[in-house]
């Protein structure tokens, strides 16, 4: 039942309006929350990973006129992202300190915006799609609007602005193709099926408004002057939701509406999206190395992880496929570590100022548990082995290598420098020698660092275990390649010539 | 009883990695109620138990075949990533070499670090880095050896990083990890670009594809693609092995903890040079490769060892010839000479702890590392000069020990077919054996100066490591000879070497002990001394090019990012603005002109209908 992870935090949006004691609001809405991972647990056990195509469908007409359904299911892809959404839906929740100010609101809109980016993950309808894209949309313009930094109503307006022509954009295009089929019907199979009556030109032209659309929201560069300033501005857990789910709506767009739906095309163009990955991944890392403020400089990284998930979606091999798809999973709960690792030494130290910062490690005054996850969290992004991120680097990797060699080991450049400004974070952050005469720093208490511990438990577990993190998505990625690779030996297939 | 030992012995690794979970646990939380010392016992121990247990292995396997165990890891969309293990006589006794060594140098730790908190962190490291190593000593694959690599520069990154609040340990820090990370990435490259030629990462696989007339078809065919792929697998043995021109992070790395150091010089360098000689079928592929690695060799064991000359710094004085003399290991894979490149590390890794140990006594009472201001310890310091002697003659071809019967092999598998190379190891020989005995004359030679007025010898966790090592290291040619891997006896070449040993020593007894000669000693071509003092310039060559390079194209990416990508968002959204408050102004606020504004708009919507449809 997918739906219960769209009615659950609906009802309990709702439900915290009911209760007046900020506590209390918090509790029901890690309750809610809580009850959405584990029912994420059960819908896992019961995913059959060797099935392609679509499990779990739910389908009630809603407006046959409209040719909107309610048409729920989930394949490889959509579980992983829902499982995602709702771990981190959890996290946010759980790292949103007691003190927050109109918890109600805060917690309302933080549980709408989860049952959207679940409603959107698991729709099976282009109408039905755009509408949870449009409705998660509200709620994280608010949240970044009202419990943001100094600067956030500027970055509240252009999240807004720029997510909004997104959400144009795809409902022109989802329009478009439902008009182009000549009657109302925008369920996926219906949808696909005129796609593939389409001509070419018609179809580079839809896929390329679709591309601007989800490019948007990924981001992509240069359509990405959003992220820096959404990111930086929102507290830290509405960084974690839009850097750890939301930014997911894009990456699922360009798999499901690009990739699966323009599969020829999008064959033909992969070498310039391909290109265009790569351009992200150096781009988010050089300019990451720049910048002062650690917020800023794990947002930028976000930019050039992005970057490997386009790679791995334009190259199109299974192998590369399941590693995007993996990354997605992988980079969701790596940003959400270090978003929340950051949030706390700002809270606790005060500054987020690279220039300021020295000395966490110190055991005794400095913040030691936080910058040891710190360096985990890090090192995870820049793609060390034994931890999650570098199974998904590695599988893009491998699978784009023998098709488009020369941009693949630019992305390998890319983790080399991912790994210069992670250094540079870790240097001045957590090295150095602490300044006994400010160093008065509020204790991190136990329940603030659980978050951090159950999410590196995970980039841990899912680095020495990869089996859980790719088997969910390996049917899908089989089933949406649109390139094979040879299976022989280069030095034994030319053999054989003549 | 001891087939059970063998056929467990992969459970060695898991022993360390146990030590180092368990000793996290007491940064910070336990420290405070029982200080930090449990955890460095407990891992102490945990080596010690890997020790017997990988020694009875070795027993156990002496004279069967090799065992081949499997691992299932990740199977995905058609890649097979299964971790084979090799369990023969070279891993088990690699092993044993990981675990001795570890053993002495965390006992040597208990004095050592005797005053210091960060215990657990230090030996949770330590522990970290035995498991890493003694799992690449039996992984049989690339890729996984690529894999333990990489995990064990971060490892570099932290332990290196010890004592944080030092700026030169946090430079030294990151310098470790960037360099080693470059060489692993390009190693990664390497092994990326090795999968659509041989389909396989498996270094036993490897050699019999590298065996097939067709692979070696197709690489006379296509000798550039093998060069490059040969360079980028060579490039991660380089920064593990410090040599030129990624050789500068382990200069740095000195600012570590001794007991790191000790660690450090004698097999933590070695990994790359382990994985160097698992790669020889592949670079029998490409003589250009081989080329370059007999090129980078000799540079650095040129290179290195006279810089070491020129150090003040005593334990700078002994990371350089860590470099040189991998620069030989490099030259004898090079030159297809793998099992005398393993007799070379075996012997190294056995010794070079040992002057390291000696000179951690002097540094850790004398609270200096420069040699300059020491000397005159021999009569104060008897067992750590005599242990520094010993380890001196274990590393230099200084008949009967070790070094000795390793480097004549060396000689002799080189032979004057290529008599360049010959005199390079006669050079680099002859020039370590000059740095080893100045070292060893300005610490322990002459009159004792300020620094070295009061400092006697330290009590046991420093002298019975020291002592246990000098043992080993005393007996290597028996123990060489026990599992017949001692060279034969060949007087010209042992004679050639003696010479060369003979006269380092000797010159640099003479230079550093005759009190005729000034001190510090000054070269007449000064730009030279400071040449090879500053270590090339090579800190200051890496920021003109690497970082330079890396920290300019940042900062225009910055610019680009915040004046035109932004300026240009930015731009429309103030240019909206404007308009609209322009326009605010042309409304009157007359119902007329309203009126006629939608008629003309109607009429200009109807007009276009119109024109459309006829």
């Amino acid at each position: 039942m997918l739906s219960v992870l769209i009615a659950g935090p609906v009802l309990g949006a709702l439900a915290v309006w009911l209760v007046r004691d900020p506590r209390q609001i918090r509790l029901l809405a890690l309750v809610v929350s809580g009850l959405m991972v584990a029912w994420v647990g059960i819908l896992l056990s019961r995913f059959d990973v060797t099935q392609p195509g679509m499990q779990m469908l739910e389908t009630w007409t809603w407006l046959p006129n409209l040719g909107l359904n309610y048409r729920l299911g989930a394949d490889g892809l959509a579980i992983s992202l829902l499982a995602l959404n709702a771990l981190i839906s959890w996290v946010v929740v759980y790292s949103t300190p007691v003190e927050v100010e109109r918890p109600r609101l805060y917690y309302s809109l933080v549980l709408w915006a989860s049952a959207g980016l679940a409603g959107a993950f698991a729709a099976q309808n282009v109408l039905l799609f755009v509408l949870f894209y449009e409705l998660e949309l509200v709620p994280l313009y608010f949240l970044i609007g009202i419990w943001g930094g100094p600067k956030r109503e500027y970055a509240a307006l252009k999240f807004l602005l720029y997510t909004a022509i997104s959400g144009v954009l795809i409902l022109i295009g989802c329009l478009a193709l439902g008009w182009l089929s000549g009657r109302p019907d925008f369920d996926y199979p219906q949808v696909q099926a005129t796609v593939a009556r389409l001509g070419f030109g018609l179809q580079v032209t839809l896929l390329l408004v679709l591309l601007l659309g989800f490019g948007i929201k990924t981001p992509l560069v240069p359509l990405h002057t959003w992220l820096p300033d959404a990111y930086v501005e929102a507290s830290p857990p509405v960084a974690m939701l839009l850097g750890g789910t939301v930014a997911k709506l894009g990456t699922y767009g360009l798999v499901r509406f690009g990739l699966e739906l323009f599969p020829s095309v999008w064959a033909q163009l992969s070498p310039a999206l391909a290109a265009w990955g790569t351009a992200g991944v150096l781009f988010g890392a050089l300019t990451a190395i720049a910048q002062k403020d650690i917020k800023r400089m794990v947002a930028y990284s976000s930019i050039g992880h992005m970057g490997y998930v386009m790679m791995g979606t334009a190259v199109g091999t299974p192998l590369a496929l399941v590693g995007a798809m993996a990354q997605m999973v992988s980079h969701g709960i790596i940003l959400a570590i270090l978003f929340h690792l950051v949030g706390l030494i700002e809270r606790k130290v005060g500054t987020r100022e690279l220039d300021v910062l020295n000395g966490l490690m110190n055991p005794l005054r400095g913040l030691p548990t936080v910058s040891s996850l710190l360096v985990l969290g890090g090192m995870a992004s820049a793609g060390i082995p034994g931890m999650m991120g570098f199974v998904a680097e590695f599988l893009i990797f491998q699978g784009s290598y023998q098709v488009f060699p020369l941009l693949t080991l630019l992305c390998v450049l890319g983790t080399g420098l991912t790994a210069v400004y992670f250094v540079i974070l870790l240097n001045r952050t957590c090295f150095g020698r602490l300044d006994n005469r400010t160093a008065y720093y509020p204790r991190v208490l136990l329940a603030e660092k659980v978050p951090a511990l159950v999410l590196a438990s995970l980039i841990l577990f899912l680095g020495v275990q990869p089996r859980w993190l790719v088997q969910w998505n390996e049917t899908t990625a089989q089933q949406l390649a649109v390139t094979q690779l040879a299976s022989a030996p280069l030095t034994q297939s030319v053999s054989l010539l003549p | 009883m001891l087939a059970w030992f063998l056929e467990s012995v992969w459970l060695v690794p898991l022993y360390p990695f146990v030590g180092t979970i368990i000793a996290a646990l007491w940064f910070p939380g336990i420290i405070r109620r029982t200080g930090p010392r449990p955890a460095g016992y407990f891992n102490t121990l945990m080596t010690l138990v890997s020790l017997i247990h990988s020694g009875l292995a070795l027993l156990a396997l002496w004279k069967y075949e090799p065992l081949y165990v499997q691992v299932p890891w990740l199977q995905v969309a058609g890649l097979d990533l299964t971790l084979p293990l090799e369990i023969s006589k070279t891993s088990l006794t690699a092993l044993v070499v990981i675990f001795l060594v570890n053993l002495l140098a965390q006992i040597y730790g208990f004095g050592y670090m005797e005053m210091d908190w960060g215990w657990a962190r230090f030996y949770s490291l330590l522990a970290f880095f035995e498991a890493g190593m003694s799992a690449l000593a039996l992984c049989d694959s690339l890729f996984f050896s690529y894999m333990i690599l990489e995990i064990l520069t971060l490892a570099t990154y932290l332990l290196v990083g010890f004592w944080f609040p030092q700026p030169l340990v946090v430079t030294g820090a990151r310098d470790a990890f960037l360099t080693k990370r470059i060489g692993d990435l390009l190693l990664l490259m390497g092994v990326l670009a090795l999968w659509p030629l041989a389909r396989t990462w498996n270094f036993t696989e490897l050699a019999q594809w590298a065996q097939q007339p067709e692979t070696i078809a197709y690489a006379q065919a296509h000798p550039g693609i093998f060069l490059a792929v040969g360079l980028g697998l060579l490039a991660g043995p380089m920064g593990k092995c410090a040599q030129f021109p990624f050789h500068l992070w382990l200069d740095e790395a000195m600012e570590g903890p001794i007991p790191a150091t000790i660690l450090r010089n004698s097999v933590v360098v070695i990994t790359g040079a382990w994985v160097l000689v698992k790669l020889m079928p592949v670079w029998s592929l490409s003589p250009g490769a081989m080329g370059v690695m007999v090129g980078v060799g000799v540079a650095t064991a040129v290179g290195a060892s006279a810089i070491a000359i020129a150090q003040i710094d005593v334990k700078r004085t002994l990371s350089y010839p860590v470099s040189a003399y991998l620069g030989l290991v490099f030259i004898a894979v090079g030159t297809g000479h793998p099992d005398t490149a393993l007799l070379l590390l075996l012997v190294y890794s056995l010794t070079a702890g040992l002057p390291v140990m000696a000179v951690g006594n002097i540094v850790w009472n004398c609270i200096t590392q420069d040699v300059t201001l020491l000397g005159g310890l021999w009569s104060r310091r008897p067992i750590s000069g005599l242990s520094f002697l010993v380890g001196m003659a274990g590393l230099v071809a200084l008949p009967p020990l070790g070094g000795f019967w390793a480097l004549m092999q060396l000689l002799s598998d080189l032979d004057w077919q290529s008599p360049l190379l010959v005199g390079v190891v006669l050079l680099v020989n002859g020039l370590l054996s000059f740095s080893f005995m100045r070292v060893f004359c300005l610490i322990f030679g002459n009159r004792p100066k300020q620094m070295s007025e009061r400092a006697p010898e330290l009590h046991w966790p420093f002298i019975l490591p020291m002592t246990a090592l000098a043992g080993v290291v005393l007996h290597i040619p028996q123990i060489l000879a026990a599992v017949d891997l001692l060279p034969a006896w060949q007087t010209d070449w042992g004679i050639l070497l003696t010479l060369s040993t003979v006269s380092g020593l000797t010159l640099a007894g003479v230079v550093y002990l005759s009190p005729g000669i000034a001190k510090p000693v000054v070269l007449p071509w000064r730009s030279f001394q400071d040449l090879l003092a500053y270590d090339l310039y090579t800190p200051r060559l890496y920021k003109m090019t690497v970082v330079g390079l890396v920290d300019l194209v940042s900062r225009i990416t910055d610019l680009l990012d915040r004046y035109v990508v932004d300026g240009l968002v930015n731009l429309v959204g103030v240019v909206t603005i404007i308009g609209g408050e322009t326009l605010k102004y042309s409304t009157s606020g007359k119902f007329q002109w309203y009126l006629v504004t939608i008629l003309l708009g109607l009429s200009l919507v109807v007009g276009l209908v119109i024109v459309t449809l006829s």
